[in-house]
């Protein structure tokens, strides 16, 4: 009965190998798909989003809309989680052979989703009804490779600093002038500390975002190869003089009560509108949400520099982008494509801005906003568009591009953790990191081709 | 009055036979398919393969933070029983004497069990708050400064609070099943014999007892091991750093945040190596003390 059993489970364990071998070859390659001209669209889009709260909302109107307006068509948006967790759902389900038609993928993952061999790039649906020099600048450079889109670009973001300004005004601080360097930034910090006004001076969402950021708005590079556009990265440059640089300031100030480490994701948010802290740096896309919950005067303002550092480059863009999986028929595909035409039309990129305070992505929906008086009345949805549209381009400024960036991330995000919380010295902690990170981009390359 | 059933040796395996296959279905099956894939290197969408031998053991074996995970597991699994099983035997204690509304009280006790760990984490994290925790509040009024999101041992504490308090329910209710089992009359003749209240429980009570605190120190270790993935996930997130990145959690962050399969699949094979030979040991050592019936 034992040896039987032993069989069995020996046959059991045998099987994946077996189909491994028989879907490992695929004859065409997705990312040579062309949408014959003239499909007709029709069918049903799964949509699956890592949309929650109020943008699930605005997320649910667009569809509606849509829905109504292409009656051939249904699209059915499906909140899967976080953005990791959208991604491997996704990935899960293209394993299961059952993709989603319509994935939602943060910007870490693009050249993971670029690489997957599961995907159809936008480019291959586009027959000239998008001119995609229409993206707004950064966010097209983001998601281009080499100068071709991949994923359509729905919703973007990038840091800037949000500021207390009646904190800032019971410190004897100017309210109107918010910080524009590092060292501004401590002093301010340790004014308000100082005086007993908050716990602390500024918090972090993302900081190994953050981290990101620094290196594109001093226009350093993150990886080798350009940042990745010129070739996949298999280095890391955090633990060069920047990195490090930025680091030291950073323990400094947390050593001196000046930054109050908030977390790695949204955390710090609460903290900040419960006045403990008098400054922070998230993402644009929490705008709306702060703005409307804070019982203070919210200032915003670009992102501090290190002012002895001359180099200029852009804050990047986060966010997320919108990609086509492969396995589905021309019909559907032709019908997601009229679905992410509808989400660059002019209104809705519009209405998705005003909602949410991410970037509308079209151009044309920028210049519509400046004329209508949009930015003069909420000064403030203005600044982070300020801040990337005065930046400058260039693969160091226009972020890095790496393969499994998440687990990137993650690396750094706890090197980060160890320097400004457990007081670690930086370049040991950025050192070991790195090497984590280059082992990581080794393993990823080894199996992408 | 025995019936007898001629053809009796098919039937144990027919009754055994649901819970074989769902054994075989849910456990063994991903088991060996763990065990597989520990062996290979797996792109994202599993299209792609590479065998690369003991590579990611080795890998695991020689990193600092797997072994960081492994002595985090460690202590946070001896907090979590040993501090959990003395207060729940303490308060099991306590409340075996007869109340009136007993039975209402019982329930009450065992009411945490029934939370799953993530809205148990979703409580205590609202109740420790940095900014609206009322817990933090008073903590702060008498002078502690707690900060689980920004202090790596402030977050073990924290962790290991709730962990107990989730699950010392569960222990209660069956230490206080087995106390209410002890025969009064031997309880009466070591009280007769002139025995103290302490002797009376360590040295007649708690032998008696035993067989159940043996079960629960089993399923305590088990607890402490596999099922905190709610709790970290919804508080900690395994930081600040890595000061609360447990083996279930870092085992999540690889497997299915970072996607490496074969080095997710290697961490849970160890895992499993590992369980099994603390619980062997448990077996041996406690065979010795732990008395079954009299």
């Amino acid at each position: 009965m034992k040896k039987v059993i032993i069989a069995v489970l020996l046959c059991l364990m045998i099987l994946p190998l077996t189909f491994a071998g028989g879907t490992k070859e695929k004859s065409e390659s997705p990312l040579d798909y062309k949408l014959p001209e003239g499909t007709k669209a029709a069918g049903t889009v799964t949509f699956w989003n890592a949309m929650s709260g109020s943008r699930a909302k605005v997320v649910e109107a667009l569809v509606e809309g849509f829905n109504k307006s292409h009656p051939d068509i249904t699209v059915e948006a499906l909140y899967t989680g976080s953005y990791g967790e959208t991604v491997t759902k996704g990935l899960a389900a293209v394993k299961a052979g059952n993709p989603p038609v319509l994935l939602q993928s943060y910007e870490v993952g693009t050249q993971s989703m670029r690489d997957s061999g599961a995907i159809i790039p936008v480019k291959n649906l586009n027959n000239g009804e998008i001119n995609f020099d229409e993206v707004v600048g950064p966010i097209k450079d983001y998601y281009s490779y080499d100068g071709e889109m991949y994923s359509m670009p729905f919703n973007s973001s990038t840091a800037m600093l949000y500021y207390n300004k009646d904190l800032f005004k019971k410190a004897g601080l100017d309210p109107d002038s918010p910080p524009t360097t590092f060292e501004e930034v401590y002093e301010y910090g340790k004014i308000i500390t100082e005086k007993g006004l908050a716990k602390g001076g500024i918090s972090f969402g993302w900081p190994s975002w953050i981290f990101e950021q620094m290196h594109a708005y001093h226009n350093q590079y993150y990886a080798n190869n350009e940042n990745g556009r010129d070739g996949r990265a298999d280095e890391v440059f955090i633990n060069k003089d920047f990195g490090v640089r930025v680091l030291t300031e950073w323990q400094k100030w947390a050593k001196d009560g000046v930054l109050e480490y908030g977390g790695r994701t949204y955390k710090a948010n609460d903290p900040f509108l419960a006045g403990q802290f008098a400054m922070l740096v998230q993402s644009t896309s929490s705008l709306a949400g702060i703005i409307k919950k804070a019982d203070f005067n919210v200032g915003t303002a670009y992102l501090p520099r290190i002012s002895d550092i001359g180099e200029k480059g852009n804050s990047v863009i986060g966010g997320a982008s919108i990609w086509l999986m492969a396995g589905h028929s021309d019909e559907v595909n032709a019908a997601a494509w009229e679905f992410m035409k509808y989400l660059f039309e002019v209104d809705n990129a519009i209405m998705w801005h005003k909602k949410t305070g991410y970037f509308p992505v079209n151009n044309k929906a920028y210049s519509q906003l400046k004329k209508e008086g949009w930015f003069e009345k909420e000064p403030r949805f203005a600044t982070a568009f300020d801040q990337i549209l005065s930046g400058k381009t260039g693969h160091a400024a226009s972020g890095v591009l790496l393969g499994n960036f998440v687990q990137i991330r993650d690396i750094v995000g706890v090197a980060i953790e160890d320097v400004v919380v457990n007081m670690k010295d930086p370049q040991k902690a950025l050192d070991k990191a790195k090497k984590e990170c280059d082992q990581v981009l080794e393993d990823y390359l080894m199996t992408v081709e | 009055m025995q019936v007898k059933l001629k053809s009796q040796k098919w039937l144990p395996y027919v009754l055994l036979s649901p819970s074989i296959i769902i054994i075989t279905i849910f456990f063994i099956y991903p088991s060996l398919q763990s065990l597989y894939y520990s062996f290979f290197r797996v792109n994202m969408t599993g299209t792609r393969k590479i065998f690369v031998g003991l590579t990611n053991f080795t890998r695991l074996l020689k990193s600092s933070d797997y072994l960081n995970s492994l002595l985090l597991s460690l202590f946070f699994s001896f907090s979590v029983v040993f501090i959990g099983l003395l207060i729940s035997i303490y308060i099991a204690r306590i409340a075996n004497r007869r109340y009136k509304g007993f039975n209402v009280y019982r329930i009450f006790l065992i009411w945490p069990y029934a939370l799953s760990p993530a809205i148990t984490g979703m409580i205590w994290a609202l109740m420790f708050n940095p900014a609206i925790g009322v817990v933090t509040n008073i903590l702060n009024f008498i002078g502690i400064n707690f900060e689980y999101i920004s202090n790596g041992i402030h977050a073990m504490i924290f962790i290991i609070v709730a962990a107990i308090w989730k699950m010392m329910g569960y222990n209660i209710i069956f230490t206080l099943a087995a106390l209410q089992g002890v025969p009064s009359e031997i309880i009466e003749a070591a009280t007769i014999d002139g025995a103290k209240k302490g002797q009376i429980f360590w040295k007649v009570m708690f032998p008696v007892i035993s067989p159940t605190i043996f079960f629960l120190f089993i399923m305590n270790t088990l607890y402490a091991f596999f099922q905190q993935f709610g709790l970290l996930h919804v508080i900690t997130e395994g930081g600040p750093g890595r000061s609360t990145d447990l083996l279930v959690y870092k085992l999540y962050r690889d497997g299915f945040i970072a996607m490496d399969t074969g080095g997710a699949s290697a961490q849970s094979i160890i895992l499993l190596l590992f369980v099994s030979v603390i619980m062997t040991i448990q077996f041996k050592i406690t065979q010795k003390s732990v008395f079954y019936g009299a």
